[in-house]
């Protein structure tokens, strides 16, 4: 191990730093401001870089350094980072895609007002999510965990001055929160039943691992589950992906740095990182995988119907990340693993790519968007080989990955397998129609001059393009590097032909279905307006997920809090004032005996000897 | 309760004190300031008939020529010099007004009751106030007495000068 | 008999506080105070020949008494002439500096 790991902790220390005097500068210096904003994430980024080149080779020792935080009795509480291999895959992936959102921004956020404030609060993210990656407890963990969710408060709350903006900012924050409690209860628990209340991830890994059966079955799946609460609220799993859609008011490289590439990925990373646990248990893993592919489809049927781009977008988040936890669930680590990490950069390539459309045409509606193929080249291009990644067809990064999640799935449960392989189909159609409505066709009003972004901004997309087309090579059905590195050779890579078969072909049916109706209009679904407008509905509106909970949990909710209000108004409030207009009734009422008037004050006096004598006469009365 | 030997004693005490009370509750009552004080005057000269029943004359005579002369002219002096057609007019303030009656009532009944109730010894021997009152006092306050008689002089003084510098014009 | 004075003597003293709280003419409030004084002295006179060493003490004690309250009336006619000029009134209620 040398000295470059040992100062990893350092890494999340430079968008710090830039978040720090971004903040001191204010918001005059603009162009500085941008630049530090880049160089922070730049430093960090190649500091990333050289840890994982370091550690590329095979068999490498995880290196882990703590110092004592807190020390209550015999109890002492350490803080610290480590450097796994998943760790350092991880810090690429988010220094990588943070530096190419800032780049980007620079651009596309040229003109606001608050971009200083923007990019300080895009470091502050940078380093929350660098910080939860380093740690090495879980306690840590859930700071920086938090921390990450503060931010994206406050970058989807990022024009704040529109309603929607900041009802949606609340609604994450919220939604999020009720997962952290699931978190939060996990940690409590752990911190309970560990040996020695030990939190940190080696202690788990060996406790767990080890079959000690320190903690016994029952509790061990409880963990899992409140640990996976957690998940489902950070990675808009099913029940509660509502936030990430309406997370989308935020301006669009935050949707692709945090609600694509990084922050929704946090969930990921935490099932991941404690996955001895998971796999302690079959009942959580089992939990994980069928609300993970029912998420899968249930988010893409969804995404199907949408017209908002990055709303499909959104959607299609939700369906990936239900990708990830099948394979989590299905025991696939390098597969859920994998598909984050070529997720993060077509997902960010799409969402980049949505942004210079939206920033050129100035509407988010495929509807008014089309013929944008011939206006903006670079953005077409780079839009294509995303969705295509995304879609899953080979060679690009996304059917690699998939690939592996359905591989698992193929040998060990033909129901999820299937349920994946019709996500797949959605995934293609709803792609396609994306596609074909936005850059096929005629140029629509909107479109007519509309003109390829800025050098700054289609940079970014083209290393994204380019890492979404290739980075699917590191994980091969003939070559399992990634899963070797990542398990140190305890998960194979397996081929199998068949399931190749099935993922392309589906694909490509998507595709094509997808070109008939939207490219080639030859058959239209006009018909399914006609007949069911309520199944279209049904998915426009979500299946009805926020005017449900709005009325099962909102309302009583808010129903409750009024009936409190008006205890605290009227009864609470009542008594104090009640109280305080005694207590000044009284005041007023003494205050005119101070008059000034001497007789005032002699009468009193006068009244004072009476009582005193009565009350030593009347004392003889007394027996 | 009226089994009291009516003496001259008693009939003198009896009148006095239906003056003095008369008198006193005239000038509580009485609007124009002049008439109280005249009133006043009227109670004061029945105490001093008092201190002739009480074998005190030479304090009599001190009272006439104190409070009924001295005093009473100097309050209306002070009355000429303050307004001259004043005018007691009605107090605006019933609860104080109430309150300071039921204070003076009480503390009359207290009163009252404490001298009902105490059982006064026996003299030891009676009163023998001399064949000169006013000699016997005028001996003891230059024998006994000499001290506070000198400090009370200088009191007077005192009150004399103060009473100038207080009350004088400020010329300049 | 002595009782019959003394009951005399607290009339009057009530008499005058009662007085000297209530009227608002400050000469009348001057009147009251003599009167409670009178009161005082009343009572020390009659003890002076009632009481159970009767001696003429009593009657010095009222003389001192006496001389006092003149010293007194004195003053407070003073002071209230003085005031008179400076506030143009000689009603105890409007005299409320204590206030402030």
């Amino acid at each position: 191990m040398d000295k470059l790991t040992q100062t990893a902790w350092l890494i999340p220390l430079f968008p710090l730093a830039a978040f720090l005097i971004l903040t001191a500068l204010g918001r005059s210096y603009r162009r500085v401001g941008v630049l530090i904003g880049i160089v922070g994430s730049f430093a960090a980024f190649l500091f990333s870089l050289f840890i994982v080149v370091d550690r590329l080779g095979a068999n490498q020792v995880d290196y882990n350094y703590s110092i004592e935080w807190l020390a209550i009795g015999d109890y002492s509480l350490r803080i610290g980072f480590e450097i796994t291999n998943l760790t350092t895959l991880m810090l690429a992936v988010v220094t990588l895609v943070s530096l190419l959102v800032q780049l980007y921004s620079a651009g596309y956020m040229k003109d606001d007002e608050r971009i200083t404030v923007f990019y300080g609060y895009v470091s502050l993210f940078t380093f929350s999510m660098l910080g939860l990656v380093l740690s090495d407890n879980l306690l840590s963990f859930y700071i920086f965990w938090e921390l990450v969710g503060v931010c994206s408060f406050l970058l989807i709350g990022f024009w704040f001055t529109l309603p929607k903006a900041r009802a949606a900012a609340k609604k994450a924050f919220i939604v999020t929160r009720v997962g952290d409690v699931g978190l939060l209860l996990a940690i409590l628990l752990l911190f309970w039943y560990m040996p020695e209340h030990a939190l940190d991830f080696t202690t788990i890994q060996s406790v767990f691992d080890g079959q000690s059966g320190a903690i016994t079955n029952g509790i061990t799946t409880l963990i899992a589950l409140l640990l996976f609460v957690g998940a489902i609220g950070k990675s808009g799993q099913f029940p509660l992906h509502v936030w990430l859609p309406d997370a989308m008011e935020g301006p669009t490289p935050i949707s692709a740095l945090i609600h694509a590439a990084t922050m929704v990925a946090a969930g990921v990373f935490l099932i991941a990182r404690t996955f001895d646990i998971f796999q302690d248990s079959a009942a959580a893993m089992e939990t994980i995988a069928y609300v993970g592919g029912f998420t899968a489809i249930f988010a893409a049927t969804i995404a199907l119907a949408q017209n908002d781009i990055k709303r499909i977008l959104a959607y299609s988040t939700v369906s990936q990340l239900g990708y990830m936890m099948m394979a989590l669930g299905l025991g696939s680590l390098t597969g859920g693993i994998f598909h984050l990490f070529t997720h993060a950069f077509f997902k960010a390539l799409l969402f980049l790519g949505a942004g210079s459309i939206i920033h050129a045409v100035h509407t988010q509606n495929i509807n008014e968007m089309g013929g944008l193929r011939s206006k903006m080249s670079v953005t077409t291009w780079t839009f294509a080989i995303g969705a295509l990644a995304l879609i899953g067809i080979p060679p690009f990064s996304g059917f690699w990955s998939k690939d592996l999640i359905l591989s698992a799935a193929w040998e060990t449960n033909p129901l999820l397998f299937g349920a994946g392989l019709a996500a797949a189909f959605l995934t293609a159609l709803y792609m396609s129609r994306l596609f074909f409505l936005v850059f096929m066709g005629k140029p629509s009003a909107a479109s007519m001059d509309a003109q390829e972004s800025r050098a700054v901004m289609t940079l970014p997309l083209i290393v994204l393009a380019v890492l979404a087309a290739v980075s699917g090579f590191v994980e091969t059905p003939w070559n399992g590097w990634l899963g070797t590195w990542l398990t140190d050779g305890s998960e194979e890579a397996h081929a199998s032909g068949a399931v190749i078969a099935y993922s392309v072909a589906v694909g490509l049916l998507g595709i094509y279905i997808g070109w008939l109706a939207y490219g080639k209009r030859s058959i239209s679904f006009a018909a399914w307006h006609e007949r069911l407008p309520w199944l279209v509905r049904l998915l426009e509106r979500g299946y009805y997920n926020d005017e449900l909970y709005s009325a099962v949990i909102i309302k009583p909710l808010k129903l409750l809090g009024n009936v409190l209000l008006a205890f605290d108004t009227y009864v609470i409030g009542g008594i104090v004032r009640i109280a305080g207009a005694a207590v000044s009734t009284a005041g007023r009422a003494a205050a005119r005996l101070q008059n000034g008037q001497a007789q005032t004050y002699s009468l009193a006096a006068a009244i004072g000897l009476v009582v005193l004598v009565a009350a030593i006469v009347g004392r003889r009365f007394l027996p | 309760m009226f089994n009291i030997a009516i003496t001259g004693e008693f009939v003198a005490f009896f009148t006095l004190s239906a003056i003095m009370i008369c008198g006193a509750v005239l000038m509580l009552s009485l609007e124009k300031v002049v008439h109280m004080v005249i009133s006043m005057a009227a109670v004061f000269i029945g105490l001093a008939g008092m201190f002739v029943l009480l074998e005190a004359e030479f304090v009599a005579f001190v009272q006439v020529l104190i409070y009924a002369g001295a005093v009473s002219i100097l309050m209306i002096f002070g009355i000429m010099m303050t307004k001259h057609h004043a005018v007691e007019q009605e107090p605006s303030k019933p609860l104080h007004q109430t309150l300071a009656a039921i204070a003076a009532i009480s503390l009359f009944g207290i009163l009252f009751y404490a001298i009902r109730t105490t059982t006064f010894p026996e003299q030891q021997q009676p009163f023998q106030p001399g064949e000169d009152n006013t000699m016997a006092i005028g001996e003891l306050l230059y024998t006994g007495y000499v001290i506070p008689f000198e400090l009370l002089s200088v009191l007077l003084t005192v009150a004399f000068i103060g009473a100038i510098v207080i009350a004088k014009k400020e010329a300049d | 008999m002595l009782a019959s004075y003394l009951t005399v003597a607290a009339m009057l003293f009530c008499i005058g506080l009662y007085g000297a709280l209530v009227k608002r003419n400050a000469v009348v409030v001057l009147l009251c105070l003599e009167l409670m004084l009178n009161a005082v002295n009343l009572n020390l006179v009659a003890f002076s020949k009632y009481g159970v060493v009767p001696s003429l003490t009593g009657q010095i004690f009222s003389l001192f008494t006496i001389t006092v309250a003149a010293a007194e009336a004195a003053i407070g006619v003073a002071i209230l002439i003085a005031l008179f000029r400076m506030r143009g009134t000689v009603n105890v209620d409007e005299f409320d500096k204590m206030r402030r």
